[in-house]
């Protein structure tokens, strides 16, 4: 069975992430940023694992 | 403020005025810049996965949590019709713009349509799932589908 999120943490997820998007300072979260983020929310087996993702 | 970055704020900027992607014509007007040096910041923004763009380079098919096509995922907020790119992203309109929002949707098992009321503060309580098929490490082999 795949990963089911419920509603309260996908808006977590989309508040963590996204909240910010039109500001000047934002950026998007690295890896282990990313690995944070989902740990938080209580997202953390290998399936919310980006760590084998790379990008410039 | 360096120019992708710019280029960046520009893009969101107008999906947030607007509900729909813009032209290079469009940022180049409000970065004052030539199209080519706008396309050229678009290809270092999609480099660092800040945008996805179509075939041609120049047409922005996402720029997270905005979709640049119409997708099954709308969201409505302060008059404006959004596409998101995922429920996910449906989510993430009105957390961007700060700002209460209606999300349209259909669920995927049953095809049965779908609204939610987001406030301020998140979405009203809902016993409603997102299946996130493609697991992490793998999401931008194909982002699209993803």
């Amino acid at each position: 069975m795949q990963p089911l999120v419920t509603i309260d943490q996908l808006w977590e997820m989309a508040s963590t992430w996204y909240s910010t998007r039109l500001q000047a300072d934002s950026r998007r979260p690295q890896p282990d940023e990313i690995r944070k983020i989902f740990a938080g929310i209580g997202l953390q087996d290998d399936f919310w694992d980006p760590s084998s993702d790379s990008f410039g | 403020m360096d120019f992708d970055t710019q280029v960046k704020l520009a893009i969101y900027h107008h999906f947030a005025e607007t509900g729909c992607g813009p032209s290079p014509e469009d940022i180049a007007s409000r970065v004052t810049a030539g199209v080519d040096q706008v396309l050229a910041s678009y290809a270092r923004l999609r480099a660092e996965r800040v945008l996805v763009l179509e075939h041609d380079g120049a047409t922005i098919r996402m720029a997270p949590p905005f979709s640049g096509v119409p997708t099954q995922h709308s969201v409505e907020a302060a008059g404006i019709e959004y596409y998101a790119n995922c429920a996910w992203d449906a989510l993430g309109i009105p957390a961007a713009l700060q700002s209460p929002g209606i999300v349209y949707s259909r669920c995927e098992q049953s095809g049965d349509p779908l609204q939610l009321e987001v406030g301020i503060d998140g979405p009203k309580s809902s016993d409603w799932c997102f299946h996130c098929l493609v697991p992490a490490s793998q999401w931008w082999q194909d982002i699209v589908f993803t």
